[in-house]
């Protein structure tokens, strides 16, 4: 009965929709990620190949959230940071291009990785709006395969986040306007990029998504 | 039950696994400054997701606990430290690989 309604659920999605979609439905477009049915992910510190130089942080700061939503168990970020440290293995263009990542299933258990990459940060002076450019990859550390990636050109209106509320603007203004903001555009672009993301083990529609269409794999859009 | 199918799934802010409150706000705080204030900061919001967890699930969320007891250990609460990364492992086995390692760090 519980199935049937998640099927009825999901075929209701597809009617409904969510934004653009490519001509392939989530089996099809994430394969290997039903096939491989990866449950723990490894977050790398992101490539910042942008301007802004705390772009680094806002992303990874902003990463777990999303994919714990869709299921996932992610592996404890400040721990693992500390050991990535350790390892001298924090800088992830040593890694990204490597056929073999076995050595994150070893020490971590992780099924999958993901590395992303901020190409572009800009902002515009009169606009409040912020235009990222970033990839995102993941990556099976049991065939180095690459089982899901996406590539977003995300505009974001940030004149919005603060809310409408004079005074709690004013008071956020006093603490810190520009990371809270940019905090923001970091969330909203992540958030929009795993929405197409497989449920893993941890939700409910775990499985269940397979007919789904799958959204496009080199996006544009205005939040 | 389409309409009802769409309010459980519109494009705006569906409910989540689990609820983060201000969690993220005060990891980048954290990572950026490093400082006591920021520390404060994230201990509070490991504490409200654990304890006040507004989720679809009602389970603590991944992780949690093993870097909630990873900020006790930093600042010198080793039982407590150690109870919080024992209790990440019970509730997520998948993380015993990696939380056993640190364990048998923190003996050494």
């Amino acid at each position: 009965m519980k199935q049937s309604i998640y099927l009825l659920l999901s075929a209701t999605l597809l009617i409904v929709g969510c934004g653009t979609t490519s001509k392939l439905n989530k089996a099809q477009a994430y394969k290997g990620m039903y096939e491989e049915k990866p449950l723990s992910v490894l977050i790398m510190p992101p490539i910042n190949r942008s301007t802004n130089v705390d772009a680094k942080e806002y992303f990874h700061t902003t990463l777990n959230v999303p994919i714990l939503n869709a299921g996932y168990y992610v592996i404890p970020p400040f721990l693992s940071m500390e050991i990535l440290k350790r390892e001298s293995a924090y800088d992830s263009e040593l890694f990204i291009e490597r056929p073999s990542l076995k050595i994150f299933n070893k020490i971590f258990g992780a099924d999958i990785i993901l590395f992303t990459k901020i190409n572009k940060w800009d902002k515009s002076s009169l606009a409040s709006r912020v235009t990222v450019e970033v990839e995102y990859i993941l990556k099976s550390t049991h065939t180095g395969e690459i089982l899901y990636s996406r590539k977003g050109t995300i505009s974001y209106n940030t004149s919005v986040s603060t809310g409408n509320n004079f005074l709690l603007n004013i008071a956020a203004s006093a603490i810190n306007t520009a990371a809270t903001k940019y905090v923001d555009v970091a969330k909203a672009a992540n958030n929009y990029i795993f929405t197409d993301l497989p449920k893993g083990k941890y939700s409910p529609m775990f499985g269940l998504d397979k007919a789904e269409m799958a959204g496009l794999k080199v996006i544009k859009v205005r939040l | 039950m389409c309409i009802v199918a769409f309010a459980f799934y519109s494009c705006s802010t569906p409910k989540g696994l689990y609820s983060f409150d201000k969690y993220q706000q005060a990891s980048y705080n954290y990572l950026k400054k490093a400082d006591e204030k920021s520390i404060n900061e994230i201990m509070v919001q490991y504490q409200k997701i654990i304890t006040k967890q507004k989720g679809i699930r009602k389970v603590t969320p991944p992780g949690m606990f093993a870097d909630y007891g990873f900020f006790l250990i930093q600042r010198g609460d080793l039982n407590k430290g150690k109870e919080n990364l024992n209790k990440e492992i019970l509730l997520y086995p998948e993380s015993k690989i990696f939380i056993d390692r640190i364990l048998k760090l923190i003996e050494k």
